[in-house]
This record gives structure tokens, C-alpha cells and sequence, in this order.
């Protein structure tokens, strides 16, 4: 079980046993793999943990309430389709999964750090060092090649485009079968070869998990075939972990795992 | 190079019709800076050296009061000289030794000078004698370019007089004049030259002759009762005056104190630049500030996605300060040439005798002034705007 939908502490529910196991098979695992012996799968020790998210927005007097107690274990390796109703939840639940927004309640562990009371900046350097995002629409900063959009988030947290990370990002936009086109300026690009570049950029810094949120939502069926290829062969090869939201019923199908989000919550499949 | 650089460089140059005109609109302001700067300082140059070209820089005369060291306290007191006494300087020849020895004196004429009367059948007039050295006639003013008949050389009963007076006695060079001193003596001089400086007190009261005739005439058979200075730069008047005062004991006074109006003048000029080069800078600053904050609206969602890369708040900040000032130097430099140019133009225009038409320095524009300020306005200009992109809620942008 990757997800859970008990909206209540984690004293009774599985998410809170599900973490003492998963944290002690990463602890085995570094044994397990000095004796070479393997117990359990690798990819089950838990990455992304979320505990009762909340998340309200409020307008003047009114208050909406868009994530009602979310539980969630994202297991290491994984790709996971999240899926829901339009205007159920999804893009506000990856914002807050990916730092990019806070939940009005609730706690977020990444690799076993609490992320509850780190600042913004802390955050920030968070998502550089560990998390991946593409986006549907706005990806791409426009006046700036593929190479120079993949290197990006490296070079300014490096401050200097160095030429580790311009071969780097190089590799990647050979990942995403984009080479040719690294010196084109983004906006020179169709849809399909900016998402692949966006999926290139999202993996220059080795992040651990990468954010989607409707990255096939612009596309054309071809493209969008594509760009779920390639995102599942990244997760097969590197074992980057992967949160996809979609609507589209043959990209989650394509996923490990698909995740439902109904009135707020975690829906069981 | 820093990537922040490089991301304002690109981000400057991918809308170059805008920057270009933003570029254009900085310089524009930096030209208008450079002229009045070059004008007014141009102005006062002028003025300055129309005055201390005709003037001494420096007038010796004897003191009024001398140091004198009291017996009980052993300090310097300043005494008044006794009035009864006839004010002189005898010991000139030391004191022309001490001051062609101070460091940035050129020129030291000694004067006998003294008030008489011009005296031509009925008619009289005052004048200012000047008794110089025949050698030292151009000494503090260039009396030979003045002279408009006649010559400028002092023979012994040749009297060099202004045309104003000339005119005033109906006189022309050969005429015989009778010169009736303040001491009583007399003596008939003949008209050799007659001068037009353009300074009226000069014009219409000053008369030069030879030392060694002004003095029977105002009774000092030895001493001299000035010594006029030229320096090779007059704006040091005052300190060497002050260098002179000590070392010769004489009463020195620099032409910046008989000129007080002058000085009153250019500063009255200095300000008024200042005000229009602030009101340059302002408008510099605004429409930098205004361009940039433009900017971080148009790319509100690019700087959404930076952020959301984890990209700092500072670095965003960073490329926007670095826009700003990308476009002060690019605007600075662009007006500060442009600005020479214009001022180099305007001051070869000349009038028909020759003069420029416009007192304009090309030289004194404030390259260097207009440069760092201009550079600092637009890091400044660029604050507001950097602080509204770095404040870019990554979430919003995105989603918009
Ligand atoms: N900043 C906000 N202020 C107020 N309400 C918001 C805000 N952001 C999102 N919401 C509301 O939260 C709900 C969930 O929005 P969200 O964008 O997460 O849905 P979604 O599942 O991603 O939808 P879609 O499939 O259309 O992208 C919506 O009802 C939306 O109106
Ligand atoms: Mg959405």
C-alpha cells in the first residue's frame, strides 16, 4: 500500500506502520546489501511521506476546503498516476508535495527530514536538490537555448554555467533524444520537444522525485506517447521516482500505481 | 561570468527594440547632464579667465597691522602700523627674491601707483596711475593686444591712457597732458598709447607709465607701494596669498576677494546645474525603475518556474539589479560620447570675431561624475523591480 485514506493519526492506520517498516528496511538495506542478500525490494523504502494534509483556501468570509487529510507514502522508484476530477485537488496536492506551496495543517517528511518548520529559502534548496517539476503550460524560459533551460537550475544555484553541468545537461538532452536541437532557443521548439526538454531540465541536479503535473495535457497523442516512454524508461534506468497527475486513463495505466483523489481524500482503488 | 550576468545580458538583448529605446531615453538624459555641466563650468571658466587674464592674482601691499610680540605674554599680537608714517614696501627687492622663489608664482611686477589728475586746458579728470617697469607693461594685463593706437611701449614722458578717458579729454596719441599728482608734483607727459580692454574701470580711469616716472611724481625716490602678482594657475591665489602673507610680511590679497561678486556668480551657476543634472538623474532613474518592474510582470511566469526549480530568491534579484545596470552603462557611455560630441560641435561654433558662440568646456562635461552616477541611479532604479520579481509566488505564476 502506497497510499491511505484515513483522514486520522497515525497512531492506529497502516500509514504509521507502513513507515516504522519502511524505515527499517532502508536501515536493512545497507546490510542487506553488504551481505548481498535481498529481503525486500530496494524500491519500497518510503521517500515522500505525507500526514494529514490540509489544505483550505480561504476568500473574504468563505472558506474551501480542497484537501481534507491527505495520507500518502511515496515509495522510492515508483511511478504513481495521480488522478481526480477536475478542480478535485491534484495540481494543489503536487504543489504542496513539491514545496511549492504550504498545507494550511499536516506534515511532510522527505527522506526521513521533517519539512514542517524550514523556511522558504530552506525549501527552496530543497526542491533544487531534490525534486523535479514539469508543468503543463509556461515550462520553458523562452530566450534561453534547450541546453541553457536543462542547465538552468544547476547553473544558477552553482552561479556559473561550468562545463561539468553543461555536459551533463547535454547527456540529458540526449536522454530525451533533443542533441540536435540543444542550441535552439526554446521557443523554437514544439510542445512535445519542450516537455521532453522540461523532463530533461527537471532531472539535472539527480532529484530524487519529480513532480508532473499534466505534462501530456498540451500534447498530441504521439507526443504524449512519447513523452510517457521516455519518463518510464528514466524511472526504469535511473530509479527516479515519479508523481504524474493526468487525465488521460492510458498515461496512469501506464503507471505503478494510480492514486485517486475524491472529496479531498485519498480514494481506495 | 557569473550565470546571473548572463541571464540579464540575455534577458536585456531579447527584446532589443525596447532596450534600445530604454538605452536611448538613459543617454538622452546623460547628454542633457553633459552639456549643462560643460556649460556651466564653461561659463565660469570663462568669466574667471576673462578676470584673472586683465588683474593680479596676487596684490602685495604693505600691512596695516603688523606682528609685534607683547613682553608679558610672550604671543603675536597684530598691531595697526603707525598712520603717520607713508605706506611703502622698501624692501622689495627681497620680497620680489622670496616670491619669485614660491613654487607656482610667474610673473612679479612691481608697481608705484597712486591717484592724479588728467589736466587739459580747462578740463580735468581723475585718473589711477599704474607706474610699472617699461619691461613689464603686459605683465598683469596684456595691455600691448588692447592697444588700439599708439604703442604700448613706456618711454620716459610717454603716458599710455583707456579710451574711454581719451575720449572723455579729446585726446589722441601726441597729445601733450599735464598730470597733476595726489603729492603735488607735476609733470607734462605726451599721449604714446591708447588702450581698449573692455573693462570700463580699467577704460576710463587707469593711466600706465614708467615706474621711474611715478616716482618724483608720487614722491617715493626708493620704495613701491604694490607688487603685482601673475600664478601659473589662478585658482591657487589663495593659498599662495596666504604662503606670501607669512613669508613677506606684507598684506597679500588673492583676486578672488576683490571678485567676491564673481564668485557669487558662477556659484549661483554651479547651483543651478545641479538642479537640472538632478532632475536628469531622476528622470534617469524612473524610467529605468518603470522599464524593469514592466518587465518582471511580463515575465512573471518564467520567474514562477526559476523559483519553483529552487532557484533562490536571491539570484533572481540579482539578474534584475544586473538589468538595471546593463542598461546605466550601455546609456551612460552611449550619452557621455554623445554628449562630447555635442558639446565639441556647439563650441566650434564661433561668433564673427572669432569667439566661441557658447562658453562651453567640451572638457569639463563630468564624464566621469555622470558615468558613476548613472551606473549607481540605475542599481538603485533596479531595487523596487528586483524585489517584485524575487517576491514571485512560484505557484501563482504558473498557474496563470
Ligand atoms: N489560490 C487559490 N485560491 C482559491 N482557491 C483555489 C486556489 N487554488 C486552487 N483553488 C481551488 O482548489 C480546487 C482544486 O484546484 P486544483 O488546481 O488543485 O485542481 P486540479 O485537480 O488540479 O484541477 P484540474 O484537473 O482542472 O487541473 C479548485 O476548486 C480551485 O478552485
Ligand atoms: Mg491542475
Amino acid at each position: 500500500m502506497i497510499y491511505n485514506t484515513s483522514s486520522n493519526n497515525i497512531s492506529s492506520d497502516t500509514v504509521s506502520n507502513n513507515t516504522v517498516s519502511n524505515n527499517t528496511v532502508s536501515n536493512n538495506t545497507v546490510s542487506n546489501n553488504t551481505v548481498s542478500k535481498v529481503a525486500k525490494s530496494k524500491t519500497n523504502s518510503t521517500l515522500l511521506l505525507a500526514n494529514n494534509i490540509i489544505k483550505t483556501f480561504r476568500n473574504g468570509e468563505q472558506e474551501t476546503f480542497v484537501l481534507k487529510g491527505i495520507n500518502l507514502t511515496i515509495p522510492q522508484g515508483k511511478m504513481i498516476a495521480l488522478q481526480g476530477a477536475s478542480g478535485s485537488g491534484k495540481s494543489t496536492l503536487l504543489n504542496i508535495l513539491g514545496l511549492l506551496m504550504r498545507p494550511t495543517s499536516g506534515e511532510l517528511m522527505l527522506l526521513d527530514h521533517s519539512l514542517t518548520n524550514l523556511s522558504d529559502a530552506e525549501l527552496s534548496n530543497y526542491r533544487n536538490r531534490h525534486l523535479g517539476f514539469v508543468f503543463q503550460y509556461h515550462n520553458l524560459l523562452p530566450d534561453f537555448t534547450a541546453l541553457e533551460n536543462v542547465a538552468f537550475p544547476a547553473a544558477a544555484t552553482r552561479g556559473r554555467l561550468t562545463a561539468d553541468i553543461k555536459k551533463r545537461a547535454l547527456l540529458l538532452l540526449d536522454k530525451v533524444g533533443l542533441s540536435d536541437r540543444s542550441n535552439f532557443l526554446a521557443s523554437q521548439l514544439s510542445g512535445g520537444q519542450k516537455q521532453r526538454v522540461a523532463i530533461a531540465r527537471s532531472l539535472i541536479n539527480n532529484p530524487k522525485l519529480v513532480f508532473a503535473d499534466e505534462p501530456t495535457g498540451n500534447l498530441d497523442q504521439d507526443s504524449a506517447k512519447q513523452v510517457m516512454n521516455l519518463l518510464r524508461d528514466i524511472n526504469q534506468t535511473d530509479n527516479t521516482t515519479f508523481l504524474i497527475s493526468t487525465h488521460d486513463n492510458s498515461v496512469a495505466a501506464n503507471c505503478d500505481d494510480i492514486v485517486r483523489i475524491i472529496d479531498g481524500k485519498i480514494a481506495d482503488v | 561570468m557569473p550565470f546571473s550576468l548572463l541571464v540579464a545580458w540575455r534577458y536585456i538583448t531579447a527584446n532589443s527594440l525596447q532596450t534600445l529605446l530604454l538605452v536611448l531615453g538613459v543617454s538622452l538624459s546623460v547628454v542633457v547632464f553633459v552639456f549643462i555641466t560643460a556649460l556651466i563650468n564653461g561659463l565660469s571658466i570663462f568669466l574667471t579667465q576673462e578676470t584673472t587674464s586683465k588683474i593680479a592674482h596676487i596684490e602685495l601691499e604693505p600691512a596695516n597691522k603688523i606682528a609685534r610680540v607683547l613682553t608679558n605674554d610672550n604671543r603675536f599680537v597684530a598691531q595697526p602700523v603707525s598712520t603717520l608714517q607713508r605706506k611703502q614696501i622698501r624692501n622689495w627687492q627681497q620680497v620680489i627674491e622670496i616670491a619669485g622663489s614660491t613654487p607656482g608664482v610667474s610673473v612679479i611686477s612691481p608697481i608705484v601707483d597712486g591717484n592724479a589728475f588728467l589736466v587739459r586746458g580747462e578740463a580735468t579728470q581723475p585718473i589711477a596711475i599704474q607706474g610699472v617697469e617699461p619691461s613689464k607693461v603686459d605683465a598683469i594685463t596684456n595691455i600691448s593686444s588692447y592697444i588700439i593706437k599708439g604703442t604700448a611701449e613706456l618711454t620716459t614722458g610717454g603716458l599710455i591712457i583707456g579710451a574711454d578717458l581719451a575720449d572723455e579729454l579729446g585726446l589722441f596719441v601726441g597729445t601733450p597732458v599735464l598730470l597733476k599728482s595726489e603729492r603735488g608734483a607735476e609733470r607734462l607727459l605726451s599721449i604714446t598709447g591708447i588702450f581698449r580692454v573692455g573693462l570700463s574701470s580699467l577704460d576710463q580711469r587707469v593711466g600706465f607709465l614708467s615706474i621711474n616716472v611715478a616716482r618724483p611724481l608720487f614722491d617715493l625716490p626708493d620704495g613701491i607701494t604694490s607688487l603685482g602678482l601673475k600664478l601659473d594657475d589662478p585658482a591657487d591665489a589663495p593659498a599662495i596669498a596666504k604662503v606670501l602673507q607669512n613669508s613677506t610680511q606684507l598684506k597679500s590679497t588673492p583676486w578672488q576677494e576683490k571678485n567676491k561678486s564673481l564668485q557669487n556668480a558662477t556659484d549661483a551657476q554651479g547651483r543651478t546645474g545641479n538642479f537640472i543634472q538632478g532632475f536628469t538623474l531622476l528622470a534617469i532613474i524612473i524610467s529605468i525603475s518603470s522599464a524593469l518592474l514592466l518587465s518582471t510582470y511580463r515575465r512573471r511566469a518564467e520567474i514562477g518556474i526559476m523559483r519553483a526549480t529552487g532557484i533562490s530568491r536571491q539570484f533572481v534579484a540579482t539578474v534584475f539589479i544586473f538589468q538595471g545596470i546593463f542598461i546605466g552603462a550601455l546609456g551612460a557611455f552611449l550619452g557621455a560620447a554623445a554628449g562630447y560630441q555635442l558639446c565639441v560641435k556647439l563650441a566650434s561654433i564661433t561668433k564673427a570675431d572669432g569667439s566661441s558662440m557658447l562658453p562651453i568646456a567640451p572638457s569639463e562635461g563630468g564624464y566621469m561624475l555622470v558615468i558613476i552616477l548613472t551606473i549607481v541611479g540605475a542599481a538603485l532604479a533596479a531595487v523596487l523591480p528586483a524585489r517584485a520579481a524575487s517576491a514571485v509566488d512560484p505557484v501563482e505564476a504558473i498557474q496563470q
